[in-house]
């Protein structure tokens, strides 16, 4: 299945929905969809389109919205897909994709602990690599790189 | 007769009486990944050391205020350091390739075990974190005494390429004292040993 | 029975690295697993939106601590794709004959760490022996012998030595020998027989739900393989097969992996006698300054002067040792990435542990989570 064949499939199925499709080098191109249908979307590219492989799930902050970037694969085509959809910086949330792929359980909660975005209904939403309890998200571009504070060199007591 | 115990034997004194008794430790927490598991290892240590350090410490008396005894522990704990099983980072595996047959770290007496409370010798190898910092912590109080730390690595001296990271502690010495620091990223096996070799100079030295 | 969690980790024999695995124990039955990761965060991905493209290459050897130059091979891909960037096709053999090395380097160290959990000590000793001839090949053209810094967007820094190709021979033909003496001290090995026939099962599909890549999923039937699925670099022009085991447990990994070094030093052979052939650049030309002078000096201004290059996206995935590794780069026409992201394989690898390991024994748990190959540094990143 090429680029367009996908394209017109979709466009189909989601009507007003797909907001694009752009070529990305290597893959069958860049679906940017609105984020309301994003359960939808993803069973019908599992069942339809025979995405079985969620490779990668993530997250970039474009300061005034949040892109949520997912890369799937195709056993059939042996090709990847990227889907991309814009949420708002100020409520980031989409629903989750792990009843679809379990594999997405761990990048969602990545995402959620490094950019800050919401997945509904994910099983377990907590910080993956930060302790629970930190306070920021720290792949944000307002979340800056900075020197460490001097602290005291501990030395023997003794 | 033999597989009972008799029933004249007392149970132990505990050096702190006023502790919790043991029946009322929770043993462990059933459910819940939540909550923390209780370590019931760490209440016994608590207790063990000091009885150990008294005893140790009596005997050192004892044998001609320390003239006699102190010297060879010295000779045999700085022949034998036993440094903790515990792989961090890169220096992890410039750490594993040291015990390989290459280099034989084991001549020089260096055997790791996976027991804090058989070890000696604690090489942070590898980027300490904060979220690993109070393990790191637990690790070396539950070493006994005399115990030593060697920053292994830009990581563990300074943060090395990571210093500017949200995550990492800049320098373990911000959390245990550090006897001896390697620089690389990561050392040769054989700065490690020329550190292993340091520190035995320095406990030679420092003669305790 | 009394149903507990035990912790194994972060400090644990088994683990090899710094993560926690939360064993819910009934008796001596595992019934749920939770692995806790974090522990080796050191945030790559924010201290890469700092840095040039090619400083970030001496962050991915820390990446992928056992396998530096799979983790800049990867990254150099998405980063050429996003700036638009072509190599020599010298430079591409050169990154795939060290790629198949560093292959065979981390399967040897995957080797050395799993046997001994099992409680046979030879194997170590010679694995990491072995391994040791390929990090001094290794030594001998990039200078190091885990962290290299050698591959540069556009190609790599410098041209193979004198007579390297030569010395290279002479090891994977000793290499090949060795591996009919690992197959004989493990596969010969009731212990070995004992601790692994069976355990650890993760069938086809379940693997691909969880999304569990590479050996683990080939071990399982699966001939998915991106080097020929998607060949990337020059993966299309040289020949080898896919090594798969039928019988999807820790024993069908170990096949799988061992194999898998076999079909390395083929690929690496076919490198070399096309390197002997074909002398050249290895670095592409009209490279912007700040981009293809790695030793400008800092406060030069012209290091800086750049601007006018257009803006993408790359998305790069490679077969690295431990599963598909995947990288995701977006320039936005700066001199740092506006964002890079990467996909590691042994976090999901793990993350299915909530799978392959419930039903098992406790005692089972070293050498299944040992055939998983862990590396935390890209775990975590």
């Amino acid at each position: 299945m090429d680029q367009e064949q996908l394209s017109a499939g979709l466009s189909a199925r989601f009507p007003g929905k797909i907001l694009g499709v752009d070529t990305f080098p290597g893959t069958n191109g860049r679906v940017r969809f609105d984020a309301t249908v994003a359960s939808d979307l993803f069973r019908s590219l599992r069942d339809d389109f025979h995405f079985t492989h969620l490779t990668m799930v993530g997250a970039t902050d474009w300061i005034d919205h949040r892109e949520v970037f997912y890369v799937l694969w195709s056993d059939a085509d042996r090709r990847y897909l990227i889907l991309s959809t814009d949420l708002p910086a100020e409520s980031p949330v989409i629903a989750s994709a792990v009843p679809i792929w379990p594999s997405a359980n761990a990048h969602e909660r990545e995402a959620w602990d490094l950019v800050g975005v919401k997945f509904e209904g994910h099983p377990d939403l907590r910080r993956i690599f930060m302790p629970e309890g930190y306070a920021y998200h720290p792949l944000l571009r307002s979340f800056k790189i900075h020197e460490p504070e001097d602290l005291e060199v501990k030395v023997r007591s003794d | 007769m033999s597989g009972q115990a008799p029933e004249t034997s007392k149970p132990l004194p505990r050096t702190t009486p006023d502790s919790t008794p043991a029946g009322d430790l929770p043993l462990a927490v059933v459910g819940q990944p939540g909550v923390p598991f209780v370590e019931i290892e760490t209440l016994r240590a608590r207790e063990f050391i000091p009885a150990a350090k008294e005893a140790l410490s009596s005997l050192l008396k004892e044998q001609a205020q320390g003239k006699l005894i102190r010297p060879v522990f010295n000779w045999a704990g700085r022949n034998s350091l036993f440094p903790l099983h515990w792989g961090l980072a890169c220096c992890a595996i410039e750490f594993a390739a040291a015990f390989g047959a290459r280099w034989d770290a084991e001549r020089f007496g260096v055997v790791p075990r996976s027991s804090p409370r058989q070890c000696d010798l604690l090489i942070v190898n590898g980027t300490v974190t904060w979220k690993v910092a109070h393990k790191l912590i637990a690790l070396y109080e539950q070493m006994p005494e005399p115990k030593w730390a060697i920053a292994m690595g830009n990581c563990a001296t300074g943060g090395g390429p990571f210093r500017t990271a949200y995550s990492v502690v800049p320098g373990v010495d911000k959390l245990i004292p550090v006897d001896v620091y390697i620089a690389g990223c990561p050392p040769r096996p054989e700065n490690m040993l020329d550190g292993i070799l340091r520190l035995e100079q320095l406990i030679k030295e420092r003669g305790e | 029975m009394t149903e507990m969690w035990v912790n194994m980790g972060p400090q644990h024999p088994m683990t090899h690295g710094l993560w926690n695995l939360r064993v819910r124990i009934e008796g001596e039955i595992i019934k749920d697993v939770e692995p806790e990761m974090g522990y080796l965060h050191r945030g790559i991905e924010k201290i890469s939106e700092d840095r040039h493209y090619n400083e970030i290459i001496t962050l991915m050897d820390r990446t992928c601590y056992v396998a530096g130059l799979s983790w800049e091979h990867l990254f150099i891909v998405a980063a050429e794709q996003a700036l638009h960037v072509t190599p020599p096709e010298r430079a591409e053999y050169i990154r795939v004959m060290s790629a198949e090395l560093q292959r065979i380097a981390s399967h040897l160290m995957w080797y050395s760490a799993f046997v001994q959990d099992l409680g046979l000590m030879t194997p170590f000793l010679y694995g990491m022996r072995d391994r040791d001839l390929i990090l001094d090949l290794f030594q001998s053209y990039t200078g190091g012998r885990l962290t290299y810094e050698y591959m540069r967007v556009g190609g790599v820094r410098s041209d193979l030595p004198l007579g390297f190709t030569q010395r290279c021979r002479q090891v994977v033909d000793w290499l090949m020998d060795r591996f009919v003496e690992y197959d004989q001290l493990c596969l010969s090995s009731t212990i070995f027989h004992e601790r692994c026939d069976g355990l650890g099962v993760l069938l086809e599909p379940e693997a691909v739900a969880y999304g569990v890549t590479g050996p683990m999923l080939r071990s399982a039937g699966s001939r998915r393989d991106l080097r020929k699925d998607r060949p990337y670099s020059v993966y299309d022009q040289v020949q080898f097969d896919v090594a798969t085991a039928t019988t999807a447990d820790v024993t069908g990994r170990y096949l799988v992996r061992m194999e898998e070094m076999r079909q390395s030093v083929r690929i690496v052979r076919q490198c070399l006698d096309w390197l002997d052939d074909h002398p050249g650049p290895v670095m592409a030309d009209h490279l912007p300054r700040w981009l293809g002078a790695p030793y400008a000096p800092m406060g030069n201004e012209s290091y800086l002067l750049k601007r006018n290059y257009p803006t993408g996206v790359g998305l790069s995935m490679i077969e690295e040792p431990h599963g598909e590794a995947g990288a995701y780069v977006v320039n936005d026409g700066g001199e740092h990435p506006y964002r890079v992201k990467f996909r590691s394989p042994v976090l999901i690898n793990i993350w299915a542990a909530k799978r392959y390991l419930p039903g098992y024994r406790v005692a089972d748990i070293p050498p299944i989570m040992g055939s998983v190959d862990v590396c935390v540094g890209e775990c975590d990143r």
